[in-house]
């Protein structure tokens, strides 16, 4: 996946990346193996089922974060994002099924408006990510509860079809989430930009020597990472039927959670997004097991504590290997 | 005529039957708000739809604990299914945390588990509304307790009268203040329905009296300790200007005092509050002579929704909303036209030496400690 594995690996040695996500796969294979052994119905296709949705926020937002990440960035702004994002989303439709349409649009827009201003402030005021997002984060949660202090506005009939809506069983928005994540795992394989966002987070200064337009490439990844949370937030308008202030304030470490079990390292230029994706469903599967098993939220919080403390020091042994 | 009859008679039949185990003192009879509801009929729901033979599997998706309220409520609904083992097979507990996204979530997790019922106490009203309507169309019942979702979508809904108590405590106030003064709304967590229906039915009465002004709406999300930092902020701006703080629950109004306290207010000199449930709040009414309307939201509901899902379950007609009764305390002196006695003085209320986050209103024995308390359950 990252263009600098097959330099450090010339041998035909798989790549520290496809042992790490052989790990998650592993990971989650464990626990579905544990769940069909101590509880009868979570082996089932209607479980799974649910399962595979239920993945959708955190897999949307998750995938804009590792973007920032693979360039060496972070964003924490993502919570406040999803949160005003969502509380202008139902405020500014309010139950009128005409303005869907242009409001989903201007949210969009809106997202990604915020994430080029994020971009400049870590390009041009040369302050680390962590802080330039931190601050945006604050000014973007103000701003949600300036607009409103619980709540706002509600969707028209239907529009909950977007989150809970199935084909066949499955789940049209976890599945375009799916589609997603190919499309961009496709286009940084396969394009110079692509590549370009590797080079930026595994070697800035030489990426600069290269030429490689790494001020344009930041100011994107933070632009694409405000798209999906623009996407996140009306997914769970969709899924909840209303946004409020305070939406998104799980998602600012937790968009990080499967980031890092999916083997993209913080210090940019490794892993990729399908890593991400396949984190996000480790996530899933654990969350909807524990829930099987009866387990109190308290230990739930715990166990998955523990978990990803388990995966990143796994890929530490890995990389001491490779 | 002879039909509508028959509903009152059965309606009556059905509350009588089903408020009969909740609280021990006071007034026990039909809700209160039954009797001063002026609706010929009241609402009632047929279950035959639901009737299933036992044993049942019960699902409870609980919002999530947090502070003290909540700890005894979990507790009444496992020791409502200990009351009932024989016929409730097994209650699952899942606990959201308070973050909808996880509940929306157990709520689907205790579907594909297979559950006869669901109980849901919903994290905020809206944001459960899809999940709780789609349960519903997949012919789980669903009984609410003490937070609703937004829609009539469920069988029942099973709590204290959030109107009643939002509407007589700001009724109250105005009174005290002769229709005219400065007041704080002090609410717990924003977008939850007991909060938002005592609120709205309070800012209603309060909005009567053109005199009265509401000087700040604040949230302590159910927190003494959140709500002391949110009043010293509304007590630097305001100060001797406040003449009432309007509390949506007694959890948050020990932290508001400790607030007045702190900023020079010397006892008798703190503003009126309103509150409910819990002993620290009436400890500090009595000690700094606070004048203080106390309206109960006993726990027990969460025992009672456990009778209430069981009748759903064995076909019976139940009321579209159960209402325990609350009990009205008051502090000595402190009577208006509209509270002109209350059903027990503060004074006799509070344990004086007991701990503050203590639950006044719990129906679990003398014995019974939050803290320590095991309670077992069919599980």
């Amino acid at each position: 996946m990252s263009i600098s594995s097959p330099a450090k690996s010339p041998t035909f040695r798989p790549s520290p990346h496809v042992i790490r996500l052989g790990l998650v796969v592993l990971f989650i294979a464990v626990l579905i193996v544990i769940g069909s052994v101590l509880t009868d119905r979570f082996a089932r296709s209607t479980n799974f089922l649910n399962i595979y949705e239920q993945s959708t926020d955190l897999a949307l937002v998750s995938l804009g974060q590792t973007l920032t990440i693979l360039t060496g960035g972070i964003d924490l702004s993502v919570g406040s994002q999803i949160s005003l994002l969502s509380v202008l989303t139902s405020g500014l439709i309010n139950g009128d099924g005409s303005l869907v349409l242009p409001v989903c649009a201007g949210v969009i827009a809106l997202g990604v408006l915020i994430g080029v201003v994020n971009g400049l402030g870590v390009v041009f005021l040369r302050i680390h990510p962590l802080i330039v997002t931190l601050g945006m984060g604050a000014v973007l949660q103000g701003v949600a509860l300036l607009y409103a202090l619980g709540p706002a506005g509600s969707t028209p009939d239907g529009f909950d079809a977007l989150a809970y809506s199935r084909v066949g069983g499955l789940s049209v928005s976890a599945t375009i989430t799916v589609l997603l994540y190919l499309l961009v795992a496709f286009l940084m394989r396969r394009t110079a930009t692509g590549r370009a966002i590797y080079a930026t987070g595994d070697e800035p200064a030489a990426a600069v020597l290269l030429g490689l337009p790494v001020r344009r490439v930041t100011v994107l990844v933070y632009a694409l990472c405000g798209f999906f949370c623009a996407l996140t937030a009306i997914y769970l308008v969709s899924r909840f039927g209303t946004g409020q202030p305070y939406a998104g304030t799980y998602y600012t470490l937790e968009s990080v959670t499967p980031v890092v079990v999916g083997g993209t390292m913080l210090s940019g230029g490794r892993g990729g997004v399908i890593g991400t994706l396949l984190g996000a469903y480790l996530l899933s599967v654990l969350n909807n097991l524990l829930n099987f098993m009866h387990v109190s939220t308290q230990i739930q919080l715990i166990a998955q504590g523990l978990i990803i403390m388990v995966a990143v020091s796994a890929y530490v042994e890995r990389k001491k290997v490779a | 005529m002879r039909d509508s009859l028959k509903t009152i008679f059965l309606g009556m039949l059905a509350v009588g039957a089903i408020t009969a185990p909740a609280l021990a003192d006071g007034y026990q009879g039909a809700p209160r708000t039954m009797l001063f509801n002026p609706a010929l009929t009241t609402c009632l729901r047929n279950t035959a739809q639901y009737k299933k033979p036992p044993p049942y599997t019960i699902g409870f998706s609980n919002a999530g604990l947090g502070d003290s309220w909540r700890v005894v409520m979990l507790d009444e609904i496992k020791q409502g299914a200990e009351d009932h083992k024989d016929v409730v097979k097994k209650l699952i507990i899942t606990d959201a945390g308070h973050d909808d996204s996880k509940q929306v979530s157990d709520v689907q997790d205790l579907v594909s588990q297979g559950v006869d019922l669901l109980i849901v106490s919903a994290n905020t009203e809206k944001a459960l509304d899809p999940v709780v309507t789609r349960a519903m169309k997949q012919g789980i019942p669903v009984v609410m307790l003490d937070r609703r979702i937004s829609s009539d979508h469920f069988v029942t809904y099973v709590n204290a009268s959030d109107p009643m108590m939002g509407r007589l405590w700001a009724q109250w106030i105005v009174e005290k203040l002769h229709g005219k003064g400065n007041i704080v709304l002090l609410g717990g967590q924003a977008g939850s329905s007991p909060n938002e229906n005592r609120m709205g039915p309070a800012k209603e009465i309060f909005a009567q009296y053109p005199d009265i002004h509401i000087l700040d709406t604040v949230y302590s999300d159910w927190s003494p300790v959140k709500a002391k930092q949110v009043m010293q902020a509304v007590i630097a701006k305001y100060g001797h200007k406040i003449d009432a703080v309007w509390s949506a629950h007694g959890l948050q109004v020990p932290g508001s005092i400790e607030a007045f306290l702190e900023a020079g207010f010397k006892p008798g000199e703190i503003p009126m509050h309103t509150t409910a449930d819990i002993n620290g709040a009436l400890q500090d009414a009595l000690k700094y002579h606070v004048p203080m309307l106390e309206i109960g939201d006993p726990p027990a509901q969460g025992r009672l929704a456990i009778d209430v899902a069981i009748k759903v379950l064995s076909g019976a007609t139940v009321p579209c909303v159960v209402t325990v009764n609350s009990q009205i305390g008051l502090t000595d002196g402190d009577e208006t036209p509209s509270i002109p006695h209350p059903d027990r003085a503060i004074k006799d209320m509070v344990v004086p030496n007991g701990p503050p986050d203590l639950l006044i209103t719990n129906d679990l024995g003398p014995t019974y400690n939050p803290a320590t308390a095991h309670i077992q359950y069919p599980h």
